[in-house]
């Protein structure tokens, strides 16, 4: 095939192509391929895969490095050698060329080296695996609880690290840096499955047992991810982010985390929210420490509400930066990033300063309490819930005034 | 005479007069089945009033064509009957034996209805005979053979529930090594006589049926018997022992060991627990609230114990969702059971949740729900 022809070639098929694309979505098809391309560099990818911020997802990255370039070699060799065969014996009406059967050494030659390859990458891969399936140098363990749609971290009594009463948590997972963090994961619902792309693969939350994933961050820093295993109606919306902090900013967090409660002040407007709470949401809702007007711990009964069998724990709701499973931010755009695009030196101090009432987004926490399943995607309608004996899959609409709205989120803002 | 038409539809009418007087007593609402029933009666009688004054159709009456081949005996009216007796005997005594009359009564008629059509197939009675075969045997063979099968293997599973335990392992081995040698024989004589074999395989399986039946008379061995009455795994004592047998059966389920939170053991005249993921010991373990969590008792003590987990008192009103104690069963020395625990409140100062050795209940471990 000369020069002229094969321009030709090329040109019909890409024609072809895009008449089969059809000429309505051409543009689109062209806008995918442009994004998608655009899509490999971005800048601003707080998932992406290939930039490991701890040893473990680097151990991953120094593995698929060199598999993805010698794989990208052997797909690019492969790929010509199609393309090559199919322009070469196209068929003009040149007669059938000679057919040849037979060349053992041929064979097994291509079935030796594609075998060598294999080989060669399974050795790295198994050492690898191994390495990240290794618990014995574990520093601090963090239980890890998925259910639909959000994540709850509870941290076991550990004297080491000032956690002398447990510490529960939700959405945000916070972890001292350098230190070899081991999270143990289960389900109360469905499988799950945890990743922070920044610093380890996947592993999943199955109900009934429990799994271990390996997490270390080299630098203080918040770090993006989300559910990967498909759990239903909100799986999209059901994110997380692990906070990396100083050890000395970490020990800071967790004495917080174990301050005792602190009702609000009396006839303050968060006063009054602290009775709408007891009313509205305690029986989902814990709050350690909270009392009931005749003086005895309210605690909540999620088992008898919620299908899984747990909701939040908003003790300290406001030294987080996000809710309903870290899809919205408790912190405006501005107060949120200053937080994110902080430097590793600063980042622990402005994420210990929490939620104030200047940095809140009122505008999201409110229609959170005016109508959560219109803010996500949740199975909260009363009059459907047989399938799981009446009790709700996320929080449900509750009807509350504007004014109860009001002293809710007073009241909230206390929890800090 | 009667005609057969008549005949025909008069039985019909009779049988569902009977159908709606057993529904009438059986079934409190019978609404649907007795008007069903009482329009089959008026349009079966209908038909058979008819079929007496046509005399079923026929111009002439008396002399009809007789078929010159002899028709065989047929075995299919009896098993036809005994499958309606089955029928009527499942609408007093159970569903079971109503579905039994059915299964009989379809294969039946599909039987009677293959051979009275066959036997006409052809004046070749050679012929008709093959064409019944090949339409049913396809099908008989693989139902009549699960059913025999099915019918030792249960006869046999009732020897073993029966005899020792040692005495079922060498029945087992014995059992394998008749299969062996019977097709050792086979394959190295080749053109052994055929019926030689076939009643060879006819009296073991009798002989399994036969132990089967003698067996399922005698009863269970003794120590099954005595599990099954105590309850065997849906009872557990948690404080001092009181039964014989099931204390002794372990859950050794492999899948709870796979994958356990926490490995309580008792050593030394203490309670420690070993978290996965940690390699201190602990004197107190987190268990998230509402999530099922296995955990494994081991004891590395002289003598038995069991693990206790006590649960406190339901915390709100209308919460009956646990117990106040579960436990695992008596642990021999070097023993391992797992416990699952799954508890739905969080643990505060008034609402403690603790594991402990019964007898000596100051041996603890905290259990935390945060
Ligand atoms: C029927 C149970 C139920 C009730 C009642 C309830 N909630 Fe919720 N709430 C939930 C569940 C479940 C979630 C988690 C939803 C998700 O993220 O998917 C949640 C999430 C939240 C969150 C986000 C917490 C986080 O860390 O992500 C806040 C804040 C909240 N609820 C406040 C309230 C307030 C205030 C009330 C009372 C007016 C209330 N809830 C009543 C079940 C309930
Ligand atoms: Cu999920």
């Amino acid at each position: 095939m000369n020069h002229s022809a094969k321009h030709l070639y090329l040109k019909r098929l890409v024609t072809s192509v895009l008449r089969m694309v059809g000429k309505k979505s051409q543009t689109l098809f062209g806008v995918s391929l442009l994004s998608f391309i655009a899509a490999s560099c971005a800048t601003n990818a707080p998932q992406d895969t290939w930039q490991p911020k701890g040893p473990n997802a680097k151990l991953i990255d120094d593995l698929q490095q060199p598999v993805f370039a010698v794989a990208g070699v052997i797909g690019l060799i492969v790929a010509v050698a199609v393309i090559y065969s199919v322009l070469k014996y196209k068929d003009r009406g040149q007669p059938i060329p000679e057919q040849t059967h037979g060349k053992p050494a041929l064979e097994i030659t291509l079935t030796i080296i594609p075998a060598l390859i294999l080989a060669v990458v399974a050795v790295f891969t198994f050492g690898a695996i191994f390495k990240l399936a290794k618990t014995d140098d574990t520093e601090m363990i963090i239980n890890v609880t998925g259910q639909q749609w959000w994540w709850e971290y509870d941290y076991p009594v550990q004297n080491e690290f000032g956690i002398t009463q447990p510490i529960i948590s939700s959405g945000q997972l916070v972890m001292p840096v350098g230190t070899k963090v081991l999270l143990r994961e289960t389900s109360r619902d469905v499988i799950h499955s945890y990743w922070i792309p920044a610093l380890n693969g996947k592993r999943d939350a199955v109900p009934g047992r429990i799994q271990t994933l390996r997490l270390e961050a080299d630098k203080p820093g918040i770090f993006a991810g989300q559910c990967t295993e498909f759990c239903g109606l909100s799986h999209a919306n059901m994110r997380m982010e692990a906070v990396a902090l100083s050890k000395a900013d970490f020990a800071k967090w967790v004495a917080n985390q174990q301050a005792a409660y602190v009702a609000p002040e009396k006839d303050s407007l968060a006063q009054q929210g602290e009775a709408v709470f007891l009313n509205q949401c305690v029986r989902c809702h814990q709050v350690n420490g909270l009392m009931r007007a005749d003086g005895t711990p309210a605690i909540a009964a999620p088992d008898e509400n919620v299908w899984a069998g747990a909701a939040p724990n908003l003790t300290h709701l406001m030294s987080r930066n996000t809710f309903a499973g870290a899809s919205f931010d408790l912190l405006s755009k501005q107060c949120r990033d200053e937080v994110w695009n902080a430097s590793s030196d600063t980042i622990g101090a402005k994420y210990l300063a929490g939620v104030s009432q200047d940095c809140l987004n009122q505008k999201d926490l409110r229609s959170w309490l005016r109508n959560a399943p219109e803010m996500k995607p949740m199975y909260a309608n009363p009059t459907q819930l047989e399938a799981t004996g009446g009790k709700y899959r996320g929080m449900p609409y509750l009807a509350l005034s504007e004014d109860d709205i009001s002293k809710l989120v007073a009241y909230l803002l206390t929890l800090k | 005479m009667f005609s057969t038409g008549f005949k025909y539809f008069m039985g019909m009418t009779v049988l569902s007069v009977a159908a709606l007087i057993m529904t009438l007593f059986v079934f409190d609402q019978v609404a649907l089945a007795g008007v069903a029933l009482s329009m089959l009666i008026v349009a079966v009688a209908l038909l058979a009033g008819i079929a007496v004054v046509t005399r079923d159709g026929y111009r002439q009456s008396g002399v009809t064509e007789q078929s010159t081949d002899l028709v065989s005996q047929s075995i299919w009216p009896l098993v036809t009957g005994i499958g309606v007796v089955f029928l009527a005997l499942g609408l007093v005594i159970s569903s079971l034996v109503f579905f039994v009359g059915i299964v009989i009564l379809l294969a039946a008629l599909a039987e009677w209805m293959v051979q009275s059509w066959s036997e006409r197939a052809s004046k070749d009675a050679n012929y008709n005979a093959s064409a019944r075969k090949r339409l049913l045997n396809p099908i008989e063979f693989p139902v009549l053979a699960a059913l025999g099968l099915g019918i030792v293997i249960f006869s046999f599973s009732r020897i073993m529930l029966t005899v020792d335990k040692s005495v079922g392992a060498v029945l087992f081995i014995v059992a394998g090594a008749l299969v062996l040698i019977a097709g050792t024989l086979f394959a190295i004589k080749p053109n052994m006589r055929r019926s030689l074999g076939a009643a060879v395989c006819v009296l073991g399986a009798l002989g399994i049926v036969a132990g089967g039946v003698v067996s399922a008379v005698s009863g269970e061995r003794e120590d099954l018997e005595l599990a099954a009455a105590e309850g065997h795994f849906t009872h557990k004592e948690c404080g001092p022992e009181e039964s014989e047998y099931f204390d002794k059966l372990k859950e050794e389920t492999l899948s709870l060991r796979s994958s356990v939170s926490a490995t309580i053991i008792y050593q030394d005249g203490e309670l420690i627990a070993n978290l996965q993921g940690l390699d201190k010991p602990q004197k107190s373990i987190t268990v998230s609230r509402s999530s099922a969590t296995n955990i494994i008792f081991r004891n590395a003590t002289e003598g038995e114990f069991r693990l206790v987990v006590d649960l406190g008192k339901p915390k709100t009103e209308n919460d009956d969702s646990h117990n106040d104690v579960d436990c695992t069963q008596l642990v021999e020395t070097g023993g391992e059971q797992s416990l699952t625990l799954n508890i739905a409140k969080s643990s505060s100062a008034e609402n403690h949740y603790k594991l402990f050795i019964a007898g000596a209940e100051d041996k603890q471990i905290e259990v935390v729900v945060p």
